[in-house]
């Protein structure tokens, strides 16, 4: 099986996208004969490159983050770009992963929509959207902490490389929680405003910067 | 009321959806609101690249210095904004999009529970409304508008208010007035 992969993180390279991407890749890799290209969206003098790398692809899986509950502008750029393919005989096949910091599922699960409708307007088989939330911050987690979030998608990529299929019941692990029960809300309400604990992501990063005394700044209030 | 207007038409030759929002514009202004229409297309507005400056470097505002500034302020001090775009490939246009991902600053890194959902927290007092106006591709049916009003309804939760309308250029811009003078 021949992939491309384009990972569609405005922060390229170094990005939750492309760790996640790697263990996938690395699990595709496992059966003899692949082969996968990777091409990133974010490096703009490529951008020429991207539709003819679509165009002779057989198979096609496009990354990205979530952002303002859809794809990155870069995202829609490269989409828009495919416009004039749409329909075409001989498109690949689709798949799509979309990660986001929130740490719910449901976040991400309108634009899936989008995807797979996307799919059906480019004339692509549609493989399957791959969702996962809680990804911000995933290079700085200790090793034990990512170990089975990353052997979930070395599974998936190897199972994917196999069969050319997304393992249903792997992404329906990987997309829990869905959302929060409605009776463990309380308590998650407890630990995230009294006790901050979200806020303890942020605040190490503020200081550092010397900005954690005008963390609630509001520039533009008139 | 002051409504601010983003104008994600990426195509200057497509004038037609331009004289579509001076019309309803002028109308607006007829009613008393006050105006102003963002022009994206001549903006300089860069990606953003998600390096989350606007929340730990600069707080509330874009550590590139772009014209994303200015779409900041203007959105924070309205009461209506209208995200206004021709549909390309079943979404609003890439541009519009890089205006409204670069809208990040008004919301604050810290989280809080919304509607038993984990959402940022408000960083001004007051957000303004959203509404829609879509211009039809060739190929935009009507399962794409609800997938990116639905979207557009979702973000307003993260940027603190509620979706007002999703409205489409082919009805007349009286009618896309008297939708907002009923607001």
């Amino acid at each position: 099986m021949r992939l491309t992969v384009f990972n569609g993180s405005p922060r390229g390279k170094s990005s939750s996208t492309e760790i996640l991407l790697e263990h996938f890749i690395s699990g595709f890799m496992t059966t003899e004969g692949n082969t996968y290209e990777l091409a990133y969206l974010n490096r703009v003098k490529d951008r020429e490159n991207f539709i003819k790398l679509f165009q002779e692809a057989e198979q096609v899986l496009l990354a990205f983050p979530l952002y303002t509950d859809t794809m990155p502008a870069m995202v829609k750029t490269f989409i828009e770009s495919l416009e004039p393919l749409c329909g075409r005989q001989g498109n690949p096949s689709i798949g799509f992963i979309v990660q986001s910091g929130f740490p719910e599922a449901i976040h991400s699960r309108y634009v899936e929509r989008y995807l797979e409708k996307l799919a059906l307007r480019l004339g692509c088989r549609y493989i399957g959207t791959i969702i996962k939330g809680g990804c911000e911050g995933v290079w700085r987690r200790p090793a034990k902490k990512t170990k089975k979030l990353f052997g979930a998608f070395y599974q998936l990529g190897q199972i994917y490389g196999e069969t050319g299929r997304f393992d249903e019941r792997l992404i329906h692990k990987l997309a829990q929680p869905e959302s929060f029960p409605k009776l463990i809300v309380p308590l998650l309400k407890l630990l995230l405003t009294k006790i901050g604990l979200a806020n303890s992501y942020w605040n190490p990063m503020l200081k550092k910067n010397n900005a954690f005394e005008k963390r609630f700044a509001k520039p533009y209030a008139e | 009321m002051k409504i601010t207007i983003l104008n994600g038409n990426p195509d200057a030759g497509n004038v037609q959806f331009d004289s579509y929002l001076k019309e309803l514009s002028d109308l607006l202004e007829s009613s008393k609101h006050t105006v102003t229409i963002l022009q994206l297309r001549d903006i300089d507005v860069r990606y953003c690249i998600g390096c989350f400056g606007c929340w730990i470097k600069t707080p509330g505002e874009c550590f590139v210095a772009d014209g994303s500034r200015d779409i900041c302020r203007e959105y924070i001090n309205s009461d209506l904004v209208l995200f206004a775009s021709p549909v390309i490939m079943g979404f609003t246009s890439a541009l519009l999009k890089k205006a409204h991902e670069k809208l990040l600053p008004l919301i604050h890194p810290y989280l809080e529970f919304v509607q038993g959902e984990v959402h940022h927290i408000a960083r001004y007092d007051k957000y303004p409304l959203m509404g829609l106006l879509l211009e039809k591709g060739k190929d935009t049916d009507e399962e794409d508008i609800e997938i990116i009003s639905d979207i557009y309804r979702r973000d307003a939760i993260n940027l603190k208010t509620s979706f007002s309308f999703t409205k489409l250029t082919d009805n007349p811009a009286e009618e896309v007035a008297n939708e907002i003078n009923r607001i």
